[in-house]
Order: structure tokens, then C-alpha cells, then sequence
């Protein structure tokens, strides 16, 4: 059974004529990379908010591990798939980078232990280790997208949904994050990324998926990245 | 404007549930006639819904006086006197949730015009007009902030009272820093595009208040005056 299913998904944002999204059937196993391009508008983040449930879809259905997305709290859908926003402010809201990262671990009622240990390693993953009682909304944009994967990665979902992930990430970060998706696509965590940064795409993803004007103009698997060495 | 500033003063003024209802449905009367939608009223009255049975029971709960309707043992609970006062006050907020309803007859430029022809310095004429701007923007990130913390596995309808209280610190905050981030900005932006340079302004549009608007900013003014006269 697939992960995620769309069937006959269409999206129209309110007062617009336009369709964000048309007809899309699509299916995303819990394993390996996939990547969704397309140009500015085409509907990419449209598809992605659709598939943790903050828009509900105007017409057709999805399906989260065969359950209708609809029957899902916010809540339960955060449990299984971590998303990651195009704009990181959005998604920090504690005081400190460190009760950032432990948000998560702690309201799921985590031993306070092993939540101190799970921070340490991914502030030391992401090197925010010297930010760790920084405000987060006082960070680079570089180190806010840090943050956010952190914190998001901390709670270990089983899929992952990032929204051009990239952004704002030097040569050096891009190269990391690039070797830890790949480690986790490894250990059999599915995940989409939105990019425009296709160098980044050709590196890691296993399958891409091009959106044009709302519709899925390709679907095409690549040879020889992470998840065909899963 | 001025019909929403003399309505609220009103209600502050007003001090009865019968007096406040007919203030109530005079609002909702000016509404229709200005072919406002009564939907957006209703529906701001619906997000309202839990803060007005709130009040209603603290203020029927808290005020003594008047004949016992309800107790608890030996102790009254709710009162006439406490009843009266707890509708009051849900139909005061409700009047000046209807006024400020009418403030979205006007788009913010137009209040700044209009608050100019008034003789309100340009300076607080603009920072109202900017408030009225953002007012949806701040709504949208405290949205956000709110799916964001669902997002990371919190159910906020099951959390404990007591972690309820650090989780609203979590709402506030993001949504605080962005309102005076995005003062910064817009203050860097305004001067580097000349605001206050000159003590002159000139206005590309200009409001003519026509005999109407000169008949109702003076009818509603005596009216409201003379209301509150009647009720002294």
C-alpha cells in the first residue's frame, strides 16, 4: 500500500477561477527521494500543504497509509510526516534554539533524558551548538533552515515533506543536508522535496515529478541515487 | 468613522440589557442599509461565541445583588442583578464588534484621507491606517504559528490547562517579533522614501465630502449627544 495516494486531487484557492492543482493521481511510497520541480505557480507548495492536511483538497481524495487524510488531526499527520515550510519563520515559535529542537519530543512526552540527548546530537549535526539559548527568530536565514530541519527531524516522522529545503544553505550545508537525507532515505524514510535548486535535485532524488500549470507534466525515475541503493 | 466612534461611545454609556439590544438592533438596521453583509458580523460573532458565554457566566457568577435564581448549598450562584450585568456586557462587545464592522466600508487609504480632512496629523492618521493593514497579516501568522505547532505532533485541543498557558507563549511570541520586525522594516523603507522629509504632503486623490457626509458626521454626533443626555 502506498504511503501517500491522490486521487483526482484538485485545488482552487478561494475566489480564484483558476485551478492551483487539476486532477492530480499520484502515489508516494515510504521510501526513497522524490522530487517535485516546476516553475514559480505551478502548484508545488499548493501539493505540499495538501499532503499534511493544511488545505483540504476541493475535489478528489487523498489517503495517508490507506486511512482518508481528512480523518487525521493536524497533530497525528505532524506524528508521520515532517514538514518542512518554504519560509522557515513560520515554523519557530519557542524562545531558545534548544526548547526548539525538544518541542516536539517533549509535548509527545519524551523521557527528559533522551530528549537532552536527541537535541545535543542534532544541534551538533546542524552546527547550532554555539546557538543552542540564541532566540531562533534572531538567526541567519541559513541557520533558521538548519533549525527547522532539526526540529523537524528530531521527532523522527516516518515521511518527510520539504519545501525547498535548500534555500538560504551554503555550498558546504547544501553537500550536508544532501549526505543526511540520502543516510535517512537509507533507513527506509520516504520523503518529497520542492526545489528549483536542481543540482541538489539530480544529487539526491530518486524520482522527479515536474508540475506544470497544476498538472503533473512528468514522472521519470533516476538511476543511481539513494534509494535504488536502499 | 465618526458613526462608529459615536455607537461605541454609546455602548460604554449604555448600562442596560434593553438599551443595549436597541443600540444592538439600530447597528444591525445601519449594517443593512449600508448593504454590508450581515454574514461577516454573524461571523465574527461566532469566533466570539466562547469569550461572550465566558463573560456571561463570570460577570452572572461574580455580581451579587437582586433575586437568587440559581444556588449552590446555601450559596447564591446567579442573580438577577449578576444575569443583567452578564448580558450587558456580551451585548456591548456585540455593538462595537457591528461598528467596527462599518470601518470596512472604507479601504485604509481612505480613512487616512478622511482622518486628514479632520485635522489629524498625517503621522496618526497613517500609523491607524497601517494598523488596519496588518490587522489580516497578524491573523494569517498566528494561523500559522498554530499549524505549526500541530504539526510537530500537539494535539492543542488535549493539552493540560497548565501546559496550555507555556503553549500560548509559544503563539505569541513568533507573531510579537514579526509585528515589530515588520515596524522596523516599514519605518526604514518610509524614510528611505522620503516620509517626512518636507512638512508639506500633497495627496495624489483628494475626499469631497459631499452634503450627505457633512449632514451625518453632524446627525450623528447631536443624536449620540443627545442620547446620552436622556440617559443622565
Amino acid at each position: 500500500m502506498p504511503f501517500l495516494e491522490l486521487s483526482q486531487v484538485s485545488y482552487f484557492y478561494p475566489q480564484q477561477s483558476k485551478s492551483a492543482l487539476t486532477e492530480i493521481d499520484i502515489n508516494f511510497d515510504n521510501e526513497g527521494i522524490t522530487a517535485i520541480i516546476g516553475p514559480n505557480g505551478s502548484g508545488k507548495t499548493t501539493l505540499t500543504k495538501l499532503l499534511v492536511g493544511i488545505l483540504q483538497p476541493t475535489a478528489g481524495e487523498i489517503r495517508l497509509k490507506g486511512r482518508r487524510l481528512q480523518e487525521y488531526s493536524l497533530a497525528e499527520i505532524g506524528r508521520r510526516i515532517g514538514y518542512i515550510f518554504q519560509n522557515p519563520d513560520q515554523q519557530l515559535f519557542c524562545t531558545t534554539v534548544n526548547e526548539e529542537i525538544g518541542f516536539g519530543l517533549i509535548h509527545q512526552g519524551g523521557e527528559p533524558e533522551a530528549v537532552r540527548e536527541k537535541v545535543d546530537f542534532y544541534l551538533e549535526y546542524f552546527e547550532l551548538t554555539a546557538y543552542r539559548n540564541v532566540f531562533p527568530l534572531h538567526l541567519s536565514k541559513g541557520e533558521k533552515q538548519r533549525l527547522a530541519l532539526a526540529a523537524i527531524l528530531a521527532n523522527e516522522p516516518e515521511f518527510l515533506i520539504l519545501d525547498e529545503p535548500t534555500v538560504g544553505l551554503d555550498a558546504y550545508r547544501k553537500k550536508l543536508l544532501a549526505e543526511y537525507l540520502r543516510k535517512l532515505a537509507r533507513l527506509n524514510r520516504g520523503m518529497i522535496i520542492v526545489s528549483h535548486d536542481l543540482n541538489f535535485v539530480m544529487k539526491v532524488a530518486d524520482r522527479i515529478i515536474g508540475l506544470e500549470k497544476g498538472q503533473i507534466c512528468w514522472d521519470s525515475l533516476q538511476e543511481g541515487n539513494t534509494g535504488h541503493e536502499a | 468613522m465618526v458613526i462608529v466612534l459615536c455607537l461605541s461611545t454609546l455602548a460604554l454609556i449604555y448600562n442596560t440589557p434593553g438599551r443595549l439590544l436597541l443600540l444592538l438592533a439600530g447597528t444591525v438596521i445601519l449594517l443593512l442599509i449600508l448593504r454590508l453583509k450581515l454574514g461577516e458580523f454573524l461571523g465574527y460573532i461566532r469566533k466570539f461565541l466562547p469569550l461572550f458565554i465566558f463573560l456571561l457566566l463570570v460577570q452572572s457568577i461574580f455580581t451579587r445583588g437582586g433575586e437568587v435564581l440559581l444556588t449552590m448549598g446555601t450559596v447564591p450562584l446567579i442573580t438577577t442583578k449578576g444575569l443583567e450585568l452578564g448580558i450587558s456586557v456580551v451585548l456591548r462587545m456585540m455593538v462595537v464588534i457591528a461598528s467596527a464592522v462599518l470601518l470596512t466600508t472604507s479601504n485604509s487609504r481612505d480613512i487616512v484621507l478622511g482622518m486628514v480632512h479632520w485635522k489629524f496629523p498625517y503621522e496618526i492618521a497613517f500609523m491607524f491606517s497601517v494598523s488596519l493593514r496588518f490587522l489580516p497579516t497578524f491573523r494569517e501568522e498566528l494561523s500559522n504559528v498554530i499549524t505549526a505547532v500541530q504539526l510537530r505532533g500537539v494535539e492543542l485541543k488535549k493539552v493540560p490547562w497548565g501546559r496550555k498557558i507555556a503553549l500560548y507563549r509559544c503563539l505569541f511570541f513568533p507573531v510579537a517579533y514579526g509585528a515589530i520586525e515588520k515596524a522596523q522594516q516599514l519605518s526604514i523603507a518610509m524614510e528611505t522614501r522620503g516620509f517626512r522629509a518636507y512638512p508639506q504632503r500633497t495627496y495624489l486623490r483628494k475626499l469631497q465630502f459631499g452634503s450627505k457626509d457633512y449632514v451625518l458626521s453632524l446627525l450623528f454626533p447631536v443624536a449620540t449627544l443627545m442620547l446620552i443626555l436622556l440617559q443622565i
